[in-house]
């Protein structure tokens, strides 16, 4: 649930970019920090390695502006995608309220969007939460990429049921970044007037 | 969801700010803030004399995510948690105690201040919070109409297009 501040009319709302490591999380963070007028956002805070891999997270505050005289802002976070950071990631979800899962296109990375869509059921788990219970839309990055696999087969091993909202995308120019951030932010401010 | 909401309004709003209020005065600390364990500021207060303080979203986020790694680093060797964090510079001092389970209070100052009356006026503030805080278990959850969806909509489409 939304952290609501009814004293000083503010609803905030946490959304984590999640997936393999070089999908593409951080570069959906900086396409919104370069595209958001200055007013509208706050610093980018990042956390990496020497080599510009996130370490533990990016941060991008983000206001919506006042619905019903409440101050809307979300918070969005990258988690690091490296098998390795496994502790760094199940902190960041602590408290989340949507998830953006990108995947990569890259032929030789369909196990590893498998893999990290298992790992996100696991951490959820361990918070004592199933994945059906928060919104999540599934962004399928990198789409012009040569020998890019097909966006179905990358659903296949992802999103078998078909539940997700899917994306297409193209981070590194924006393609798909705004979209794809609009319809999670959609499904978790729907969730607040439902009360769920 | 996987972290208790924390609603805080009305009287309990205004009993928190009261007490911080008290600490900073008593403790003569430029920043305190009240964030809760998602990294969201609940409350704060900067002394008049104070600089411009820096970006609260960030120092909120950052102080979560520490006390986090820092509970999950206790968990390791065994503790359920490390109760305070001090991170201490040339010039000045973050200092940072649970509130119960829920929030962590941050106070930020110089040099000048004494780390033992910080933490002497805190533990009292902390209980006087933290009491406030738990009687907040207990209110109803918050209900929005489908007016707040259709407002929140129209603002999404003038922000992301």
């Amino acid at each position: 649930m939304s952290t609501i501040n009814f004293a000083a009319r503010e609803i905030n709302c946490k959304i984590v970019y999640y997936g393999p490591g070089m999908s593409g999380k951080t570069t959906n963070l900086k396409h919104v920090f370069s595209k958001v007028p200055g007013h509208l956002r706050g610093e980018m805070v990042s956390l990496a390695t020497e080599d510009e891999r996130t370490l533990f997270f990016d941060f991008l505050p983000l206001d919506l502006g006042s619905v019903q005289g409440f101050k809307t802002r979300f918070h969005l976070y990258t988690v690091p995608g490296q098998v390795f950071y496994n502790a760094s990631r199940k902190l960041i979800l602590r408290g989340v309220d949507g998830i953006v899962f990108v995947a990569d296109s890259a032929p030789n990375r369909l196990r590893a969007n498998a893999e990290s869509m298992r790992n996100l059921r696991e951490n959820l788990a361990e918070h004592g939460i199933d994945v059906r219970d928060v919104p999540i839309v599934l962004q399928v990055n990198k789409r012009d990429i040569e020998g890019a696999l097909p966006t179905e087969m990358i659903r296949a091993v992802i999103d078998p049921k078909r539940e997700l909202t899917l994306f297409e995308a193209t981070a590194h120019n924006g393609g798909g970044v705004f979209e794809t951030l609009k319809s999670v932010s959609r499904l978790v401010l729907d969730r607040l007037s439902q009360n769920k | 969801m996987i972290e208790p909401s924390l609603a805080l309004y009305g009287d309990a709003f205004d009993r928190v700010d009261h007490h911080l209020e008290e600490l900073l005065t008593a403790t003569g600390v430029r920043y305190c803030l009240l964030v809760d364990r998602k990294g969201f500021v609940l409350s704060h207060k900067e002394a008049l004399w104070a600089p411009r303080p820096p970006a609260l979203d960030s120092v909120a986020t950052l102080v979560a995510s520490n006390a986090a790694a820092t509970a999950a680093l206790a968990n390791m060797l065994g503790e359920r948690t490390f109760s305070e964090q001090i991170h201490q510079g040339e010039q000045g001092t973050l200092y940072v105690e649970s509130v119960g389970d829920s929030a962590l209070l941050t106070l930020i100052f110089d040099i000048t201040v004494p780390l033992g009356r910080v933490k002497v006026h805190t533990k009292k503030t902390i209980a006087q919070v933290a009491a406030i805080l738990e009687g907040l278990k207990d209110v109803p959850p918050v209900q929005f109409s489908e007016d707040f969806s259709k407002g929140a909509t129209a603002l999404l489409d003038d922000l992301l297009g």
